[in-house]
């Protein structure tokens, strides 16, 4: 009978650290790829224009909104967030109808509505490219903290626009609640953006 | 006879040392992997990525390109500006130092050729001819295939 005790003390340590285990995994908070913006207000609404009419944020309340600022020349880094975006909407499935990627040109002297769409639909066709008077898109960058500034390029580029690459993720809310840096990988966007869609 | 073959052992040794040397005398410049990733017709500049290698014992460097599928073609680079913003830039000096035994990469958000104003659709698919210019190995003709990044 002796030998008893030991054996069960050790079955109810195996037990708790099994429970422990298990509620960690259940309760723990989920912890996002993107930095984390602790929002007081809600995001700033914005009209700019699309081919396909005025868009608005509002519009797409109960939707998680990602927003990005880019330029249809840009051949780099713009269409490397963009593929990687498109990669993500690929990884949600079905869940990916509940985001919508819009691009905020930053070069509204040369980026037509009609030019912004069939740049964005190359990548998806459930991206939206919107632009503005150079006022309107400089109010709405300011609104979000996004820098933009034009240099001269050469003969062959005419100016380049130096911009922040990052992606602004607005929850379904209606508040700022993320930001992806540029360079997020397809695989850490859509796990926070599943994360967004269900809470 | 032992030290015969030994000799002879040592004098090949020798021979196919200098051998060697005489081969990587000057920069050995290959290119690996070109690639450019597909873009609408609206996008009317592309890029495209490479990996530049040199295994000679002298310095090299890109000092440009061409193509017919493009209007111009420059070397830039993407950085990030002091703001922590994105941009892009002609590389400095004009030119791409490929220094002996290393190798370069040219890749997405940093070194890139850059095809404006494109001539040709970039679909998946497609092989654009590009002519590298190196400054002491001369014009090199290569293929550049259209694909998504991997
Ligand atoms: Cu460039």
């Amino acid at each position: 009978m002796a030998y008893k005790k030991p054996v069960l003390v050790l079955v109810g340590a195996l037990l708790l650290v099994a429970v422990g285990w298990w509620g960690w995994n259940r309760f723990r908070p989920y912890a996002f790829h993107g930095t984390v913006l602790q929002s007081t207000e809600p995001a700033p609404d914005f009209t700019l224009m699309s081919a396909d009419g005025p868009v608005s944020l509002r519009d797409f309340r109960g939707k998680v909104v990602m927003l990005y600022f880019g330029y249809t020349f840009c051949p780099d880094v713009c269409p490397t967030t963009l593929f990687e975006v498109q990669r993500a909407m690929e990884l949600l499935g079905d869940d990916a109808d509940q985001v919508q990627f819009i691009m905020v040109s930053v070069d509204p002297a040369r980026d037509t509505p009609e030019r912004l769409k069939e740049y964005v639909q190359y990548f998806d066709p459930r991206f939206i490219g919107v632009t503005g008077s150079e006022d309107e898109i400089a109010e709405v960058a300011t609104q979000y903290g996004i820098y933009y500034q034009k240099h001269e390029g050469t003969v062959a580029t005419g100016y380049l626009v130096d911009h922040t690459a990052s992606i602004t993720v607005v929850d379904k809310k209606g508040y700022v609640k993320l930001i992806f840096p540029y360079g997020t990988p397809a695989e850490d966007m859509a796990a926070d953006l599943k994360y967004l869609i269900s809470h | 006879m032992k030290r015969f073959i030994r000799l002879l052992a040592l004098m090949s040794a020798v021979v196919v040392a200098l051998a060697a040397c005489q081969k990587a005398a000057g920069p050995q410049i290959q290119v690996e992997d070109a690639w450019g990733r597909p873009s609408p017709k609206v996008a009317t500049a592309g890029a495209f990525y490479m990996t530049l290698r040199n295994t000679g014992n002298e310095d090299d460097a890109l000092i440009g390109a061409s193509s017919d599928a493009c209007g111009t073609v420059e070397l830039h680079e993407s950085f990030k500006t002091a703001e922590g913003a994105m941009g892009m830039r002609p590389v400095e000096g004009g030119k791409i130092v490929i220094p002996a035994g290393q190798t370069v990469e040219l890749k997405m958000g940093g070194l890139h050729i850059m095809c404006i104003d494109k001539k040709v659709d970039f679909t998946p698919g497609t092989k654009v001819k590009l002519v590298l210019h190196f400054e002491k190995s001369g014009d090199m003709p290569i293929e550049v295939e259209i694909r998504q990044p991997k």
